[in-house]
């Protein structure tokens, strides 16, 4: 099946004519939990990257922060995936010809590859050397926002 | 001059009107109103978390709130900037729709919450910061911020659902 043909059976499956019949504030809603989500999402990235490129809570060790923030990364990234869902999947046929929402994805998909490699494994660690963490906090920074800046833009072309 | 005639001025200024008819300065502002967001309210959330008790409570408040408040006040100098460039481009339509100053009057209270918690609380945090109890005013505020900063949010969200009925 091409992603063509996979797009356009989420489409026309059932579960997406039940979410297109409700109400438009349940869209509303679902925009709430994405925005958000994206709030924690990108404020937990951006407390522990402060933290890797030397800046922001400096009385703290890295693990500390990426510690106490880990909880709330993964419940922004839940509210970001189930809100996603649930206004893609009554619209995916308009979604397959936008070029923004592909970039969008492959952006998403390298922000949580390093994010589950490369950033985990820096994060843990008391003493990273300086280069390492400066550069893991650059990627993690640029990637994350790059996925928020670019959804943003998916409206607009 | 009325509020809605004021808004008509900006919508038609020069300003107003080549950034709502441009392609790219558009989404770009609003790109940045959306991410500084992270800087803004976000950062502000976590001090409010700590302040509530639920972040890295065993820390003193202090080494929360003055490391973070250069980054959260530049935050919020995007994220203001850039609403009130979009509020230029499309004041007229927007100044009309309920919810808009119901998000205005959100940032209001907001503001003067953090004003007043800077001004009893926030300089001198190193004096109760420490403190294995939180005092109640403090504890106060911190759950006024997410209130509010989440009102805020929530109300700016739903404009265009409101405008377009």
């Amino acid at each position: 099946m091409s992603t063509l043909e996979l797009f356009h059976s989420i489409q026309t499956s059932h579960l997406s004519s039940v979410l297109g019949e409700q109400n438009h504030l349940f869209g509303a809603v679902a925009e709430l939990f994405h925005i958000a989500g994206l709030i924690l999402v990108l404020s937990s990235i951006l407390l522990v990257s402060l933290r890797l490129l030397g800046l922001g809570l400096r009385a703290h060790t890295v693990p500390q922060i990426f510690k106490a923030t880990s909880r709330f990364f993964w419940i922004g990234l839940a509210f970001l995936v189930v809100s996603g869902l649930f206004l893609f999947i009554p619209a995916a046929d308009q979604y397959y010809p936008n070029s923004i929402f592909w970039y969008k994805f492959v952006l998403l998909a390298a922000a949580l590859l390093v994010h589950l490699t490369l950033y985990q494994w820096v994060a843990k660690l008391q003493s990273p050397k300086p280069a390492v963490a400066k550069l893991t906090g650059l990627i993690a920074l640029s990637l994350w926002f790059s996925v928020a800046f670019s959804g943003r833009f998916i409206g607009f072309f | 001059m009325s509020l809605i005639e004021f808004s008509q001025v900006l919508y038609d200024s020069e300003f107003g009107t080549a950034l709502r008819e441009s392609v790219y300065a558009f989404p770009i502002v609003e790109g940045l109103h959306l991410i500084s967001l992270a800087f803004s309210v976000g950062l502000i959330l976590f001090v409010d978390l700590r302040l509530t008790g639920l972040f890295l409570r065993n820390v003193p408040v202090a080494d929360i709130l003055k490391p973070l408040r250069p980054w959260l006040l530049t935050g919020f100098v995007v994220t203001i900037s850039t609403g009130i460039a979009l509020f230029i481009a499309e004041a007229s339509k927007v100044i009309v729709i309920s919810v808009f100053p119901l998000k205005i009057l959100f940032i209001l209270l907001a503001g003067i919450n953090a004003i007043w918690f800077e001004h009893k609380w926030g300089r001198n945090s190193a004096e109760w910061g420490n403190l294995a109890a939180i005092p109640k005013g403090v504890k106060f505020a911190g759950l006024a911020s997410i209130t509010l900063w989440s009102g805020v949010v929530i109300t700016g969200r739903l404009i265009p659902y409101f405008g377009y009925q």
